[in-house]
């Protein structure tokens, strides 16, 4: 007799699970044989809604590698929470992982992304401090964001202001939190020092510009040749930015004589090699550091033999996942929640574009660089 | 009557003066007006003997601009040490110097050389702790050490052991001082750790494999391809260097399977540039430091984006010139002090070849890699 029911039930219920309604279905058991349903049954275990999700299979280019498909519901244990996602960006690393050329990337098949910001849609009854509803991220952050429902154990996640716009919300844990811990962890600086970068565009240096500029730190910003560079130039000083060059306009024999009224750089950011970091190599002041934080150009740092012997550079490189070990986990979040009030009170600010989920396949190619220069794509599930 | 004899006196000594003999007469007016000649008299000071030097006038390729010529006496004042030079060497540093290229150098017209060893030949009468024959250096270092005779105030010379051979002691304190600082002050390395370099058959080189083996050290070395490079290896080996390898030999895909019994080094020790600092990175571990001290290849170093970033390589440079502060005076000492008690007991040798003064052009040109690999240029005076 209970045999049959359980049958029937699960039968209805699988009808249910391989359907592509987002339900809001809490109780379901998972499709498993039937000797060991009736524990599971009786267990009454939780589940997420399925979660539509950027997967892919192999590595490769991510516009050809990754499709959108519906994963089924999982299991919310006793400690979890089970998250809505509502926005995740594009970042260079999220589209390296996919090429497999990061050297720590989740194994394959996998779903894309790496950080973002969601609302609890349900909690296990372990769970302590957080309700349907609250806006979180996860902290530290971790593959898999690119997906309407994330379920991880709570002390993963970790509770944001809920005015927070979730287009800073969804960006603030990769790139403004690289900016601070460059700007801090490298070289002692005082107000009235300078700060010398390239790929000043880029989010992370738009934050440089403007967490400098909290500091009482001057930039020097380098950005590509491109048409209509002054108001890009414009923008940038908006934000803050002391002086910004083309490098075209850097190609002069005495570059530090453009530093008028600035002091030497002693720091040094370059997310792009090649002549853009000649460049900053250049201005930086005997004694100096360059950070390289990205490789923009795909072209490597060509350094001369005097640099190291006469001008004492220091050269050095920088990555988050690296920085973020575990015992940095709470460290993380006050920095988080520092760089979320900046953005609250338009101290922090940088372009975006919010693209909904649907429109995945031409946010991709922006990011890719495939439609020329484009703001920061942030998808809104 | 006093005129007349002081003319007749000081026609005489002109004439010893203006002699070519190294005359060891002591006390000997200066070709001076007659009217200031009496007060110069009088005061009877002390001159060293004319001084045999290599000078250049200007700047350029030392086998054009350098000739050898007579100075004149030298006044030997109160605090003086007056010194007979016995032997200095050739150092790529010195040539650079000569071309111009060295940032600091003495204003033309100068006299060659930045180390050597002498002997004192005579001293001022407020001078203490030094005797006729009395073996020194100077210390810190400072041009002009290609010549026969140099005065100098007492606060700048070292009292070395009289029984120190002369070319360990006119070469002490370039290249020796050099690789010292290198193993100590980058990375803390503990017994068993491992250092890699190129240029492995310089000074610094040799010295780098036999102080790292005085501290239990592993060296993994770099040399060019030549012509008889397995003897080349030998005579490291038996320096105590762990692993020799040519360039060539290194074209291979895991370079890191090389080292059987060896840690990844932590350090390594640059002075080529191009392909072999490249090599040089490939070794090193994780968080590694490259230290660029020369650039013998005139090649740039060229680093990837990837060995920043995930492999957190760290490059610096060295120099000795800026390290030797006159803070570190006292410490230089007794460091050159070490060096040279290991130089006595046979843990610290190199190649050097003395060569007599009269043949320096000879000397020059093999310093200057005209004449293939050779060891190091010594002067002998």
């Amino acid at each position: 007799m209970a045999t049959v029911r359980l049958l029937m039930l699960q039968k209805a219920l699988l009808h249910r699970t391989t359907s592509r309604s987002s339900s809001q279905l809490l109780l379901r058991p998972p499709s498993i044989p039937i000797l060991t349903s009736l524990r599971a049954f009786s267990s009454a275990a939780a589940l997420s809604p399925p979660s539509t999700a950027v997967v892919y299979d192999l590595h490769g280019p991510p516009d050809t590698v990754t499709r959108i498909t519906e994963l089924p519901p999982v299991e919310i244990k006793e400690n979890d929470v089970c998250v809505k996602m509502l926005a995740a960006p594009i970042n260079p690393s999220d589209i390296n992982r996919i090429e497999g050329v990061y050297p720590v990337r989740p194994a394959v098949p996998a779903v894309g992304g790496y950080e973002g910001v969601g609302e609890v849609h349900s909690v296990g009854p372990g769970v302590k401090g957080f309700s349907a509803g609250d806006l979180v991220i996860s902290s530290p952050p971790s593959s898999g964001t690119w997906q309407t429902y994330v379920v991880k154990e709570q002390s993963l996640w970790h509770r944001i202001d809920n005015g927070t716009p979730i287009e800073y919300a969804a960006t603030v844990t990769v790139n403004p939190l690289t900016a601070l811990r460059m700007v801090e962890d490298f070289v002692d600086l005082n107000s009235g020092d300078s700060i010398v970068q390239n790929g000043a565009t880029s989010i992370v240096g738009q934050c440089v510009i403007q967490l400098a500029r909290e500091r009482g730190i001057h930039t020097i910003n380098i950005i590509r040749d491109r048409a209509r560079s002054d108001e890009v130039k414009e923008k940038l000083k908006k934000l803050g930015a002391d002086e910004v060059y083309t490098e075209s306009q850097l190609e002069v024999k005495n570059l530090k004589s453009l530093l008028i009224n600035l002091p030497e750089p002693a720091l040094g950011f370059n997310c792009v090699g090649g002549n853009a970091a000649s460049l900053v190599l250049k201005f930086l002041r005997q004694g100096g550091t360059m950070v390289t934080y990205g490789g923009m150009s795909k072209k490597p740092i060509t350094v001369s033999t005097t640099s190291f012997i006469f001008k004492d550079l220091s050269l050095r490189g920088f990555w988050l996942q690296k920085w973020m070990t575990s015992e940095k986990a709470t460290e993380c979040r006050s920095m988080i929640d520092y760089l979320l009030g900046l953005t609250r009170e338009g101290k922090l600010i940088y372009d975006m574009e919010l693209v909904p989920f649907n429109n995945f396949q031409t946010a991709l190619e922006k990011a890719l660089g495939k439609l020329g220069s484009q703001p920061k794509q942030v998808i809104k599930f």
